[in-house]
């Protein structure tokens, strides 16, 4: 577009470009944001959990509701995969900080399956459960706060995708894996989420 | 035309956008053959297409306008590529209707656009008082002057106040504290362009079947899960803007924390600074709270969820309590950052140090934390349990405290000032007195027995934009008063802005002050008609609230001559001695040829020999780029 080359001259003419912004803090930026963004994100979780309370705590509303059960086992084998997740994907940080780009694809690919595991058990439960978030208030409660929670795997296996694949491209060095490490922090932020939903949902 | 598809700007935009109606069409059609479940009747539903082509359309936009261009670039597993600033600067128009990464431009882009959102916003407030100007008055039916209300506030709330707060935030900040840039350009970058995509679909919902969302800003279910179509507009237009704000919110926090210049420790950071820190604090905890409750009555609406439906189960008053657990911080999100602005002012206009810089950074931090304690004082006469009032009432009280902290540190610096009253002094002197009039109402309305009196009275309506109007909206004219000429080079008119100010200030208190009495006499709020005993003071209200429409006329005038033709302004106009008046006015591209080292506190004003900010050692002369001098702190 014409704006942009007339930026583009102006700023060859006019500018060396900024000086370098001045670190005031020995946090990195990227890592802070993401510290932040989890806090919204642990926030966004607790308005879904203000809902459980109220259906479940303030009305007292029987859990799960009358004639439906929910699978623990399954559930409790999923959780077990996604915890062990958290620790594929700390294998494949560490890799990468020691210069091992083996341990650092081998690692974010089992990670991705793993996660992408949970996400398919989590669908199928979902089909074979034999009741609908249109039923009533406890159905809708576990249907939002699992979804929720879904929507997040989904997204944390988005960002685990492009790791991947940026890992077998060849990217990242010993020096420079600030991109593995702050999308794996959102990682085990979904992680020990799912732990608070696992237990209050299915078990307490 | 095909190399202006592939790029990004309003063509692409606008070829994803038809994609994105022919996706949602497809989607819903998708779906609804798939299901055999009851709720989906039938297989093409325009509510649904509706609802599908919100959520779609808007995304679609922003992904052709290249929002998020070096994302998919990064995704594709391209290699990392720092923002290098080549977007940078605006030099025609049309750089302010791209993605562009420069703080001082997306500052503007913000400002200016949210000003645009006050004057629809206005417009809405006039034609509802064209309506109350006599009982039985059939100007507009009642369906409409509730949406007129309900879309009046929402629009202020989400496309005014936040934002311009944000805006003013965005330009001044960096410069502030001695940073190029913000944390995140591209983040801010998408940031604002979320904002006019928000704007849109609240004045778009007028023209959805069934008429704008017509219940209030508030959208309390069950009322907004049995509400028409036009409910849709609001839930997910809250998200947009939500998300807007969180992400600027990240970016300010981040900027704060990681990009100070040498030297600038957090108690010296001018209150401007800490204030926007503090209201990102909030934004960040909150904001959440609201999406979620609009996620709730999405699903409840267009899922046939259960969150709102009693005869499933469902819990109203959870609405309440999620929405307000928001909404009351927000009333700091919509006031902390002008009470930044003031002390800004007052110190520089008063040419004094500001009176106790410390109580006034931790009352703000102490009203982050209070501000989280007290939402069910919206809701004493919602059915909720009745003990919750008692903590509520308490709390409510106690957060006046920090607020009163503020208000006697502002007049102590005052006292024995050499006081300026050139325009952002005089709206600064007016917020002090119109918000804490409206201060005080609060505090009244704290007390349960008058909440319960009042609460569906004209007294809240009186209120609230003693708060917003006198205290919101003053601190806005204050700031880009006291920033225009460091934001356009210009100078503004002062006598017109004096005449722009005493016409405010005089029928702001016309218009809302008799409200007090209107409420007290019991005429309830939210009604398109009202009891002929009300009918004099409504009439006079009116005329005032008019008077009051076209003060801001006087505003518009002063700000687009003084741009288009304004005497240059200096760099330093006001003498002041925080960062952003050591550059030139406007800034240069890249705000500092060098990072500036502060050596002392913001407000010196006064005190022999203070300086806050220097250059060292002196800068290579890089041409007319700045009026680099250190400011000495002389009264
Ligand atoms: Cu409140």
């Amino acid at each position: 577009m014409e704006a942009a080359s007339i930026a583009h001259a102006h700023g060859h003419e006019e500018h060396h470009g900024p000086p370098p912004a001045h670190k005031s803090s020995r946090v990195e930026p990227q890592l802070l944001g993401m510290l932040l963004f989890i806090i919204s994100e642990v926030m966004i979780f607790g308005a879904f959990f203000t809902a459980y309370f109220f259906i479940r705590v303030a009305q007292g509303d029987p859990w799960p509701a009358t004639g439906t059960k929910l699978p623990v086992d399954v559930a409790g084998v999923n959780t077990a995969i996604l915890v062990s997740s958290s620790f594929t994907i700390h294998w494949a940080q560490t890799s990468i900080k020691n210069g091992n780009r083996f341990g650092l694809k081998a690692g974010m690919l089992t990670t991705f399956l793993l996660g992408a595991t949970f996400l398919f058990v989590q669908i199928n439960e979902y089909a074979n459960i034999g009741f609908a978030p249109q039923d009533g208030a406890q159905e809708t409660i576990f249907y939002s706060l699992t979804g929720l929670h879904g929507a997040h795997v989904f997204i944390g296996l988005c960002l685990l995708l492009f790791v991947t694949v940026r890992a077998f491209r060849g990217h990242y060095s010993p020096e420079e894996h600030r991109g593995v490490e702050v999308p794996g922090i959102y990682w085990h932020f979904v992680d020990v989420m799912w732990l608070v939903v696992y237990s209050t949902v299915y078990i307490l | 035309m095909a190399a202006r598809i592939r790029q990004p700007g309003f063509y692409r935009a606008g070829v994803w956008m038809v994609g994105a109606v022919a996706f949602s069409f497809f989607l819903t059609w998708v779906v609804r053959t798939s299901t055999g479940h009851s709720t989906f009747r039938h297989f093409i539903s325009g509510d649904a297409i509706l609802t599908v082509a919100l959520i779609a359309v808007p995304l679609a936009f922003l992904i052709g306008i290249g929002g998020f261009d070096y994302w998919f670039y990064w995704a594709a597993g391209r290699p990392t590529r720092p923002e290098d600033h080549s977007g940078h600067g605006a030099y025609t128009w049309k750089d302010y209707f791209r993605i562009n990464t420069d703080h001082k431009v997306i500052g503007i882009q913000y400002t200016v656009n949210s000003f645009i959102f006050l004057l629809v916003g206005g417009l809405l407030a006039m034609l509802m008082r064209a309506q109350l100007a006599q009982p039985g008055s059939h100007f507009v039916d009642a369906n409409t002057f509730n949406g007129l209300f309900s879309v009046h506030a929402s629009i202020l709330i989400f496309l005014f106040i936040i934002p311009v707060f944000a805006g003013l935030g965005n330009f001044v900040i960096p410069l502030m504290i001695g940073a190029p840039d913000m944390a995140f350009p591209r983040l801010n970058a998408l940031s604002f362009w979320l904002l006019p995509v928000a704007g849109l679909m609240m004045l778009g919902s007028f023209f959805a079947p069934g008429g704008s969302f017509a219940d209030g800003w508030t959208a309390y279910a069950p009322l907004s899960t049995n509400a028409p179509i036009g409910q849709t507009f609001f839930s997910v237009a809250v998200q947009f803007a939500g998300a807007s704000s969180v992400m600027t919110a990240l970016n300010f926090l981040v900027t704060i924390i990681t990009m100070r210049a040498p030297g600038m420790s957090f108690f010296r950071m001018p209150l401007l600074v800490w204030a926007n820190f503090a209201t990102s604090l909030l934004v960040v905890i909150a904001t959440p709270f609201i999406a979620a409750s609009q996620f709730f009555v999405l699903l409840d609406r267009a899922l046939g969820f259960n969150f709102f439906n009693a005869g499933h189960g469902g819990d109203v008053l959870m609405y309440q309590h999620v929405f307000w657990f928001y909404s009351h911080p927000a009333v700091y999100i919509m006031m902390l950052p002008g009470f930044g602005i003031i002390s800004e002012v007052i110190a520089v206009k008063a040419r004094k140090p500001i009176f106790g810089y410390r109580m006034m950074a931790f009352s703000l931090l102490a009203i982050v934390g209070l501000g989280f304690t007290v939402w069910a004082h919206h809701m004493f006469t919602s059915g909720m349990a009745n003990w919750i009032r008692i903590p509520m009432a308490i709390t409510t009280s106690i957060i006046a405290v920090p607020t009163g902290i503020k208000i006697f540190s502002w007049l102590a610096t005052l006292y024995r000032g050499v006081l300026h009253l050139d325009t952002p002094m005089l709206f600064t002197l007016g917020f002090l007195t119109t918000f804490t009039l409206g201060g005080i109402s609060g505090v009244m309305l704290a007390m349960i027995p008058f909440d319960i009196h009042v609460s569906s009275s004209y007294f809240i309506v009186a209120h609230i934009h003693y708060v917003l109007f006198g205290g919101s909206l003053m601190t806005i004219f204050a700031g880009v008063y006291y920033w225009f000429p460091k934001m356009t080079g210009r100078m503004f008119d002062e006598r017109l802005g004096k005449w722009h100010f005493w016409t405010t200030f005089v029928f702001l208190n016309l218009t809302f002050g008799p409200m007090h009495i209107l409420g007290l006499q019991g005429m309830p709020r939210r009604v398109s008609t009202y009891a002929s005993q009300f009918a004099d003071m409504n009439l006079f209200i009116s005329i005032a609230s008019f008077g009051l429409g076209l003060s801001v006329l006087i505003f518009l005038y002063n700000i687009v001559t003084s741009w288009r033709g304004g005497p240059r302004a200096t760099a330093n106009p006001y003498r002041a001695m925080t960062l952003e008046w050591h550059v030139s006015s406007p800034p240069p591209v890249f705000n500092f040829d060098r990072v500036p080292t502060v050596v002392g506190g913001p407000y010196e004003y006064g005190v022999p020999g203070a300086q806050h900010g220097i250059f060292t050692p002196t800068p290579t002369p890089m041409g007319a780029s700045a009026g680099v001098h250190a400011t000495s702190g002389e009264t």
